[in-house]
């Protein structure tokens, strides 16, 4: 249902990253999804005079993977946001807030993530 | 010999209503370096989401923001129709617009008040807030709330407005373009504002691009970017302009800001004016699957909202970014190189939505 969808793996990202930079798309947002089991959903959303373009990626929880704030520097605040709340593994960030932009030293590790009773009860 | 010193700015300070921290180092009185910093007041609202059947969800995502809670109603709805292939009725799309213009007025009005404060011109800024009110009656009279009118849902609009409250929606609209019209002079014009806000906080066009910056800190900039050209609602029939300035400054944003709202009060009449007869709202059947990217243009600018939905009532993901999201990084650029006196000013320019930011 969401046009625009190009699926890539974690060595491609950022090649095609540059290629959007390269084609004058803005970059608007990351959107990361729990799919449960330890993967993760991650939309990079780019935008062009309106028009939404996308790149999808498919991730463990524990796979590293490579940050696109050195393209886009404003990706700062989605990609620490994204390894705060998901667990995204997400490496060279160009300013990294070490797990706490949003979350404390006290707080719940990676709250969004989905969790199973028997995992909470764990914890 | 030069030597740095760093300070915080917030989160606790006089100029910011919500709290947002900037880590500033200083070389005197210039800043060399600037590391904005949130997550102060997170609630999680994206978690609780799941929780919801998607029809109680938009009295969630409407309170993500007071400020702009009837265009995150309606973004929020927008997208769940999509994916549900709902066509709602044409009177529901004007009274999308009007709702959704009468709260572009209000939170610009709050936000020249609030700036005219920041450089001390008080008297301005209770002539704003005094111009705000008779929105937010408006909105009272028409929804029953000031703040979180609640007028959306999915499948339409909850509530119609009566042609004597079009009335005086007009009539309002009227005073405030009028009254704004007086105002402007001083804010654009006036010696002492001009000197607070010329060539402060500069952007270039091909920064607040590439910084993704977007609403009126992009079109201050020169970049016509506006969701509203998307024609979603009742957009496309109304004949909307964005509003555009080049000087990339505050003051640009502040001329942005006054000029939508006039834009907004002309979209309100308009809407009245070409107000369809009909239903307002479609009967909805089922329960939401697969996913959307649903985009408008707040007050602060756009709005992104990802939704998807497994065909039960619960929503499997929402994710929302915001227009303060967006425009943060812009500080990390703007800030470095400006004295600290003039950082009250450059960050209230954003229009910062902690609220949003942290939803």
């Amino acid at each position: 249902m969401i046009p625009n969808v190009i699926e890539v793996t974690k060595d491609q990202l950022l090649g095609e990253t540059q290629k959007m930079a390269a084609n004058g798309f803005r970059f608007a947002t990351a959107t990361c999804t729990d799919l449960g089991e330890g993967k993760l959903d991650v939309l990079y959303h780019f935008d062009k005079e309106n028009d939404l373009h996308n790149l999808r990626l498919k991730a463990e929880k524990d796979e590293e993977v490579p940050s696109i704030s050195k393209i886009y520097l404003c990706a700062i605040l989605i990609e620490n946001e994204m390894k705060e709340l998901f667990g995204l593994n997400v490496q060279g960030m160009a300013i990294d807030y070490g797990g706490h932009l949003i979350l404390g030293v006290d707080s719940l590790k990676t709250p969004q993530s989905k969790i199973t009773i028997e995992q909470r009860s764990a914890k | 010999m030069n030597t740095k010193s760093t300070i915080p700015f917030g989160p606790q300070h006089p100029v910011l209503p919500e709290p947002l921290n900037l880590k500033l180092v200083l070389e005197d009185e210039k800043i060399v370096e600037a590391v904005p910093s949130i997550g102060y007041v997170h609630r999680g609202l994206e978690k609780l989401a799941e929780t919801k059947d998607f029809n109680q969800t938009t009295f969630l995502m409407e309170r993500i923001c007071g400020i702009c809670s009837a265009i995150h109603g309606q973004t929020f709805v927008q997208g769940v129709e999509k994916i549900m292939n709902i066509e709602i009725p044409d009177r529901a799309k004007y009274l999308r617009v009007i709702w959704g213009e009468l709260h572009r007025i209000h939170s610009h009005l709050l936000w020249l008040g609030l700036f005219a404060d920041a450089f001390g011109f008080e008297s301005l800024f209770m002539q704003c807030w005094r111009d705000r009110e008779k929105v937010m009656d408006i909105m009272e009279a028409t929804s029953g709330a000031r703040v979180v009118i609640s007028v959306n849902k999915v499948g339409g609009v909850k509530r119609d407005i009566s042609s004597e409250h079009l009335t005086e929606i007009v009539r309002i609209c009227d005073e405030v373009y009028a009254d704004l019209k007086k105002m402007e002079n001083t804010f654009l014009n006036d010696y002492t504002v001009r000197h607070r806000t010329e060539g402060v906080g500069y952007l270039t066009k091909e920064q607040a691009y590439s910084l993704g910056a977007v609403g009126p800190m992009a079109r201050a900039c020169g970049v016509p970017q506006d969701l509203r050209t998307l024609g979603y609602a009742a957009y496309g029939k109304l004949g909307f302009q964005p509003v555009m300035e080049t000087t990339g400054d505050c003051w640009g944003r502040t001329s942005v800001r006054i000029k939508e709202t006039y834009e907004s009060c002309r979209l309100v009449k308009t809407a009245i004016a070409d107000l369809p007869a009909g239903d307002i709202a479609v009967p909805v059947k089922g329960n939401p699957s697969g996913e959307v990217v649903e985009r408008t243009e707040q007050p602060r600018g756009e709005v992104v909202y990802y939704i998807k939905g497994n065909g039960t009532k619960n929503l499997e993901r929402v994710r929302v970014r915001t227009p303060t999201f967006a425009n943060i990084p812009t500080l990390l650029v703007m800030l470095p190189g400006s004295q600290l006196a003039d950082v009250p000013v450059i960050l209230l320019t954003i229009d910062p939505c902690i609220s949003c930011t942290e939803r």
